[in-house]
């Protein structure tokens, strides 16, 4: 491409893109999940306006304590993502494997917790058709738990495909799965 | 980006994250119930701040910190406003 073809901001302009850090579609991307959760999740507060009293009874039967070790594993999850980045940076690329894999393994975790939680409602009969409650909860967080499927993948195949821009780029997403979680929870599982 | 700088932010929401467990534990009624949701929403509106600019990097652009931390804390507050209209009666 001719340089003179460029569209490049003038002279003492400010470039607001320029200053995302990474992929500029991959913030086209955050911010479309931000707000396609966000979204289902204002909708899950509104149907609880209608019928407090069912909402409420149906929410005491989530287990609030796999839902908070759950934060706990992805926030620590996000970390050695946000190390991997670091030490591939630093061309320090073994290093830079092993905390995407700690990452990747606390994805597991994550998805194994979230398991034991869907087994416990199943065993009692309950099910995404049980209420309005249970539709939005399996319906969000099974979403979510998807993302984190997606995520474990990506960052398989990063670790593999190892180059700065590819693992910036899967460990943002990684790091969205973490932002929605970390807004979801208190939603989800905690406002009683 | 400085690994103290990461440790940090890790910290911080394992702190925010044991802040929001205790507040879990408070069933007030009344009034304080709306106080510990709108704490609990606060909580969350900081670990999104936290994982936004040190995780994501968003600490180096005020404008890109203030727009998402605008967008994020509307959503908040909508949240609350719809949790206090479904709490009454």
């Amino acid at each position: 491409m001719r340089d003179d073809l460029e569209i490049r901001p003038a002279e003492g302009e400010r470039d607001i893109l320029s200053e995302l850090p990474g992929e500029l579609m991959m913030w086209v991307l955050i911010a479309s999940e931000l707000l396609v959760f966000g979204a289902a999740l204002i909708v899950c507060l509104a149907v609880r306006a209608i019928d407090p009293v069912k909402y409420a009874a149906d929410q005491a039967m989530l287990d609030q304590t796999a839902g908070a070790i759950n934060t706990l594993v992805l926030v620590t999850s996000g970390f050695c993502a946000a190390v991997a980045v670091r030490s591939r940076e630093r061309e320090e690329r073994r290093k830079a494997r092993l905390w995407l894999g700690a990452a990747g393994a606390l994805g597991i975790v994550f998805l194994i917790v979230k398991g034991f939680e869907y087994a416990s409602k199943a065993s009692l009969g309950i099910g995404i058709e049980t209420s309005q409650f249970f539709t939005f909860y399996y319906l969000i967080t099974g979403f979510h738990a998807l993302h984190v499927v997606a995520g474990i993948v990506v960052l398989a195949l990063v670790a593999w495909a190892d180059s700065v821009r590819n693992m910036e780029a899967a460990v943002a997403f990684w790091h969205m799965v973490d932002l929605v979680w970390v807004l979801l929870f208190p939603i989800i599982y905690v406002l009683r | 980006m400085p690994a103290r700088y990461l440790v940090e932010a890790w910290v911080a929401l394992l702190v925010l994250s044991a802040a929001t467990a205790a507040l879990t534990t408070m069933h007030p009624e009344g009034a304080g119930r709306a106080i510990v949701a709108g704490g609990v929403l606060l909580l969350a509106g900081l670990k999104a701040r936290v994982i936004l600019g040190r995780y994501l990097g968003l600490a180096g652009s005020h404008f890109w910190m203030n727009a998402f931390g605008l967008a994020i804390g509307g959503f908040l507050l909508l949240s609350f406003a719809l949790y206090t209209f479904g709490s009454k009666g």
